[in-house]
């Protein structure tokens, strides 16, 4: 469905005023989720130190393993991109190119997990590691919880897709994408410092 | 949903709330190849087997680089109220702070 020919409803002043207080609570969120990987990452490079100083086992990641990381990289990155091309398109009224992108989103997220799960296979029945060794307390405590806040997006993205496909956005009210879209930006930035804390400083 | 009550006040056209009126954005399409290319480079940099010393700096900077360019241009903040600025780059400085003294102060 062509949504370009509709014009906007105008919004009220206080709904501008409600979603100016909702964008800055996202952003208080996220900077306090912020110190939660800050706290995440420390632990995992203190431990990865430690095990170093005291010539514990630590992990030698492997051509495939930096291979599929790398991919799922690309995939997130992507995600991201997805994301901003379905707000530029609701900020063009065009809902059905904001549904079609945040369907994108959803899927790449969907194939992020699916690289991650098929790396923690290859981790703990190839590899051994388990919570009982250093890294993998460190390893599987931060990428788990980067994770977990990847599914939480998928399932945001999915009910963000669910309200679109009521054609409840429009140029003039889209202020809950472009919050989903803070969140979803905000686990891609994670990951692109967990990357190379954890892959490729190893 | 935020639309319910859009009856009572006086009408205003745009939702955004923003300073950004009048800048020019950057394309995202321009934005996300950017990322792309200095995620190869450093996997590419990775393979040579450089001195660590060398190696960890370059790559958190290239890193760090990256994740401004999607505060900036995909979370808007360059377009964004300074006050948003702050308020997610003051965390984000502290976090730095505290992982770069756990590293050294083991």
């Amino acid at each position: 469905m062509n949504q370009t020919s509709v014009a906007p409803r105008p919004v009220s002043a206080e709904v501008v005023h409600a979603n100016v207080n909702r964008k800055f609570g996202m952003w208080l969120f996220l900077s306090s989720e912020l110190l939660i990987f800050a706290g995440l990452i420390g632990a995992f490079v203190l431990t990865r130190r430690s095990a170093y100083i005291h010539g514990k086992e630590w992990w030698e990641e492997s051509i495939i393993s930096i291979a599929l990381v790398s991919l799922n990289t690309f995939i997130l990155l992507a995600s991201s991109l997805m994301v901003v091309l379905g707000i530029e398109s609701i900020q063009r009224n065009d809902n059905a190119k904001l549904k079609r992108y945040l369907l994108l989103t959803a899927l790449l997220g969907a194939a992020f997990l699916l690289g991650q799960a098929v790396e923690y296979s290859m981790l703990i029945f190839q590899e051994g590691h388990s919570f009982g060794d250093p890294f993998g307390t460190a390893f599987f405590i931060l990428t788990g919880i980067h994770g977990l806040h990847v599914l939480a997006g998928v399932i945001w993205c999915l009910a963000t897709w669910a309200v679109a496909r009521r054609n409840t956005f429009n140029a003039n009210n889209y202020t809950t994408v472009e919050i989903f879209g803070l969140y979803w930006h905000f686990v891609d930035l994670v990951w692109i410092i967990i990357f190379t804390v954890v892959y490729l400083t190893n | 949903m935020a639309n319910s009550t859009a009856t009572a006040a006086p009408a205003v056209e745009a939702q955004h709330t923003d300073a950004h009126a009048g800048q020019r954005h950057i394309n995202p399409v321009f934005v996300f190849v950017i990322l792309t290319v200095v995620t190869v480079v450093e996997i590419a940099i990775t393979l040579f087997h450089l001195p660590k010393d060398f190696l960890v700096p370059v790559l958190l900077g290239m890193s760090f680089a990256k994740a401004s360019l999607v505060a900036a241009y995909y979370m808007h903040l360059r377009y964004e109220k300074p006050l948003y600025t702050i308020v997610f780059v003051t965390p984000a400085l502290f976090a730095v702070f505290l992982i770069v003294v756990l590293a050294a102060s083991y």
